[in-house]
């Protein structure tokens, strides 16, 4: 990256996570969250394969969780090496949903970051430079009832990615769950290859903020409401990046005021960068600040 | 003078005037009466009015509050908002409030003169109920047309010139629903068109952004209207029977934009005043009148009609 200037400030040299709609595998990079939606088993297969590679190449050890992940390895020519190798040097890991469960527990969100965290932390020790975890959870989704514990445990892991010790994942979802349950638990990672009508917003962690991209309106402020109640606290300020977003309408701009005013009520104050001239009109009209005390910063340059 | 209603309630009186000493001989007494009792005085003219004033009451301009009303009426739907305001601030704080508002000033296009009429017919029935207060509205006899000032006598319970003050005999309350009701003028020649429906809402602000762009509006007005497409698509998916159509045409004044469904709206103060912040319903309109050049709002149980008037 080339000097800007010279006095260039250190916000400048902050890595920005890859975000956006994908079409196809990206290079890995380091705290990679992608949210991979799937017709055909074939074309997941060699999706989870690129995914996997770029994981081997980077010397991280590559954990495949779900029968489906772990099918697709052996498809002749899905690996760069022999699979049997990989397995016994302990590059790559195999874990079935039933497994899962028994080393995790009951699917609880803070259990499974237990778990990930310290299957990162095995495999730093074990001289690999990150965990890259394919898991194809799809019958997670599945269940109503568990889908609220699913998309708290997707934000605890786009945060583990961003702050944890070097850990990335890619989480699959079958199409056919519809677009309600897809949403819900695509909308919270950074990198989405999905239908368009499955992704109109994404909401995930940076570094130092939450970044919310996309577009913002009634036929997704319940699902908005949802991801910014499961975000995770740090304890801290919040910073909330609108840089990205592509449209909000009124009842999204007030969803956020009454998520900041629930925030303030821990004594966490919300932060607003990036926010456009219009949404901070619409903010003064509706007299938002009102509802919640939010500063509003510049847009990062 | 005779008191013609009891000092008690909202009176809201049409004053006709004839030239700038008329205006001011009308006016002045007004205002230093209102500065006299130790009233809360707010005068909302067009800019020539604001400073002929200002320069005619000399030092006494100090203690009044003066608004643009070219800049704060732009689209008179925002006006009532504005004295609901201003009447609770001051009413708080135990003053009585006085006003001047002249909305229909000379030199206002057609379909704003309209909205002047309805937006003066409401002014009764959003006050009438409250606090007592009186608002003075200057009406020019010597420029406005005709059917302005003599619509003037039917939306004022009082009509005054500088020299006499008298019940108006062709006020009628009670016919603001009547008005709010009305169908709005035909509309203009290549009318694009289309339907909405839940799941359409993305869709339909972004035909609108381009059909914007199209009509080449500059980037912010572009930005509003989407915003407007989005609230109103929203208002008839969720009140307004789960549809409706939009239609745009271009007329050689201005970008119009209208939003029409089958549902029938109760209270025509909606999006007037500011909705609490614990209410759900009216927020949008009420953005929309706020940011947008003119808004013609109707609604009867024929169905709900908005138009959204973007001026070149």
């Amino acid at each position: 990256m080339a000097p800007l200037s010279g006095r260039q400030s250190a916000a400048y040299l902050v890595t920005v996570r890859a975000h956006g709609l994908l079409d196809h595998v990206p290079g890995a990079e380091p705290a990679d969250h992608l949210c991979w939606v799937y017709e055909d088993d074939g074309i997941f297969d060699d999706a989870a394969a690129e995914f996997l590679a770029g994981g081997l190449a980077r010397g991280e050890r590559v954990l495949c969780v779900g029968e489906r992940v772990i099918e697709g390895l052996r498809t002749p020519g899905a690996l760069p090496r022999d699979l049997t190798e990989l397995l016994a040097e302990g590059s790559v890991e195999t874990l079935t949903l039933a497994e899962a469960y028994e080393a995790a527990g009951r699917f609880l969100p803070e259990r499974q970051l237990a778990y990930y965290d310290a299957a990162t932390r095995r495999a730093l020790d074990a001289g690999y430079s990150g965990l890259r975890v394919i898991a194809e959870v799809s019958d997670l989704a599945a269940d109503p009832a568990q889908r609220a514990d699913l998309v708290r445990w997707e934000h605890l892991a786009d945060d583990y990615a961003t702050h944890g010790p070097g850990f990335s994942a890619m989480c699959a979802y079958r199409a056919e769950l519809g677009t309600d349950a897809l949403a819900d638990v695509a909308s919270v990672h950074p990198m989405v290859h999905a239908p368009a009508e499955v992704t109109p917003f994404r909401l995930f962690a940076e570094a130092d903020r939450l970044v919310l991209a996309g577009s913002l309106d009634a036929s997704n402020s319940d699902r908005l409401t949802n991801a910014l109640a499961a975000t995770v606290g740090t304890g801290g300020d919040v910073v909330l990046d609108l840089s990205a977003l592509e449209f909000i309408d009124v009842g999204a701009c007030r969803v956020i005021a009454r998520w900041a005013a629930g925030l303030a009520e821990r004594s966490v104050t919300v932060q607003v960068t990036g926010a456009s001239g219009l949404l901070r009109r619409m903010w003064q009209i509706l007299e938002l600040d009102r509802v919640a005390a939010v500063g509003f910063a510049e847009a990062r340059a | 003078m005779t008191a013609v209603v009891p000092p008690e309630g909202f009176e809201h009186e049409a004053m006709f005037y004839r030239g700038d000493a008329d205006f001011l001989a009308g006016l002045l007494p007004f205002i230093r009466g209102g500065l006299e009792r130790d009233e809360a005085v707010l005068v909302a003219e067009p800019r020539p009015r604001l400073d002929l004033l200002r320069d005619a009451l000399g030092d006494d301009a100090g203690a009044v509050e003066f608004l643009d009303m070219a800049e704060i009426g732009g689209n008179p739907a925002r006006i009532i908002g504005m004295w609901a305001q201003v009447l609770e601030q001051h009413s708080e704080a135990g003053r009585r409030l006085r006003g001047v508002g002249e909305p229909a000033f000379v030199g206002r296009r057609t379909a704003e003169l309209a909205e002047c009429r309805l937006h003066e017919l409401l002014l009764n029935h959003a006050f009438d109920a409250g606090p007592g207060w009186r608002l003075l509205c200057p009406y020019d006899q010597e420029h406005l047309p005709r059917a302005v000032t003599q619509g003037a006598l039917r939306t004022h319970p009082v009509r005054s010139t500088s020299e006499s003050r008298l019940p108006s005999t062709g006020y009628a309350p009670g016919r603001h629903m009547d008005a709010f009701g009305e169908q709005l003028p035909a509309r203009g020649d290549a009318v694009l068109r289309g339907g909405y429906g839940p799941g359409d809402i993305a869709a339909t602000r972004r035909t609108v952004a381009q059909w914007a762009r199209s009509c080449g509006l500059p980037e912010d007005r572009v930005e509003v209207l989407e915003l407007a497409a989005s609230e109103l698509a929203t208002n008839s998916i969720r009140h307004g029977g789960g549809g409706g159509t939009v239609a745009m045409w271009l007329d050689e004044s201005a970008a119009v934009l209208e939003f029409s469904d089958a549902g029938t709206l109760s209270d025509p103060l909606i999006g007037r005043l500011r909705p609490p912040h614990d209410q759900e319903g009216g927020q949008g309109l009420y953005l929309v009148n706020q940011l947008c050049d003119l808004v013609q709002l109707r609604s009867s149980d024929q169905g709900t009609t908005v138009r959204v008037i973007t001026w070149f």
